[in-house]
């Protein structure tokens, strides 16, 4: 899923400054699975930032509201008639839903609340690991299931640098060599000598590095 | 005056508290919310106590292990710390909130409780 955190309270306070009337709208997709902006984060941040808002001598009319998902049109569209009476709309979605409340709702000033950070697995209750990266040319088949581009510090292709060192990755002793993983996940599996075939140099178009992505399929086109 | 608020567990304040205050063992101006359980406690209604004027905020739950609920106690104490990093990015010294605990029907550590919020706001 989407992994997400809510921005520091002081510049959310800064980005209000100013408005009376706030619409906080949660999403009931990723971001409340991951705890950041589903209907319990909203009834928080409604609160702290009334608060937030008396502390500093003014007031703010806060309304909450929590959408199904923020990423299809018929839930936000509603939101050109509702989030027009606002100041400002303040979206607990990811950036996507940031982005698609600014692309379909003209006259709705929307504010992002959350910092999308990554696409990751919930550990245990309160922690989460990023697992994807996104990059659009997945070579899981190849790796033994874990991914090279988001888990190595360098997204190498082939192989461990120099500064995996007992299992551990140089930037920090706490993080696991993704390439020691994958070589001995695949030694467990007898597929080691699978490694000696060198993976050509990537087209990163796909990650993103040629302009925003799309995807299409045809047979489900209106 | 410092204005207090306490939010109790059904099991941990079995006494009147107007009949404490007339005594003079807690502050007049304490405020107790009584709950079927702390674990009923959110995050909002901590905060919206400090913005309807609170200046001190406790919550006082059964001893984690004895919680009547199991767990009620122990979620509230998480709630209360997650108040208190609120509390922090909004420069609210986050001591105004805590987490107390008391054994079943107990008055003593209530009364504690509110004294030392009390005593906390006149610092």
């Amino acid at each position: 899923m989407i992994i997400a955190e809510r921005k520091p309270m002081k510049e959310l306070l800064g980005m209000i400054s100013g408005v009376k009337r706030l619409l906080i709208v949660g999403c009931r997709g990723c971001v409340a699975v991951c705890s950041a902006g589903g209907d319990k984060e909203v009834s928080i941040l409604a609160a702290a930032l009334k608060l937030g808002v008396k502390k500093a001598g003014g007031d703010i009319e806060i309304d909450t509201d929590t959408l199904v998902r923020q990423c299809d049109p018929e839930y936000i569209e509603p939101l050109n008639d509702r989030g027009s009476d606002y100041d400002a709309v303040l979206s607990m979605a990811c950036g996507v839903g940031v982005n698609f409340i600014g692309d379909r709702c003209p006259d709705v000033n929307v504010l992002p609340a959350l910092n999308t950070t990554f696409y990751g697995a919930n550990l245990s209750s309160g922690e989460w690991k990023e697992m994807c990266a996104g990059c659009g040319a997945c070579v899981l088949h190849l790796t033994g299931g874990l991914c090279p581009v988001a888990r190595c510090a360098k997204s190498l292709s082939n192989g461990p640098c120099g500064g995996s060192q007992g299992g551990r990755c140089e930037i920090n002793p706490d993080v696991d060599c993704i390439w020691q993983q994958i070589y001995d996940k695949l030694a467990s599996m007898n597929r080691k000598d699978e490694l000696r075939e060198i993976m050509p140099i990537r087209d990163w178009t796909t990650a993103g590095h040629g302009g925003p992505r799309r995807r299409i399929r045809e047979d489900l086109l209106p | 005056m410092s204005r207090i608020k306490g939010f109790c567990c059904n099991y941990t304040l079995s006494v009147d508290i107007e009949a404490l205050k007339k005594e003079g063992l807690v502050p007049e101006d304490l405020e107790i919310e009584r709950l079927p359980c702390t674990g009923r406690l959110e995050v909002p209604e901590i905060l919206d106590a400090f913005t309807e004027g609170a200046d001190a905020v406790f919550v006082v739950g059964c001893q984690v292990d004895k919680c009547h609920n199991l767990s009620g106690s122990y979620r509230a104490s998480k709630r209360v710390k997650y108040a208190k990093k609120i509390l922090e990015e909004l420069d609210i010294n986050p001591d105004c909130v805590e987490m107390f605990f008391a054994g079943r029907g107990e008055t003593e550590p209530v009364v504690e409780a509110a004294r030392t919020m009390a005593s906390r706001v006149d610092q």
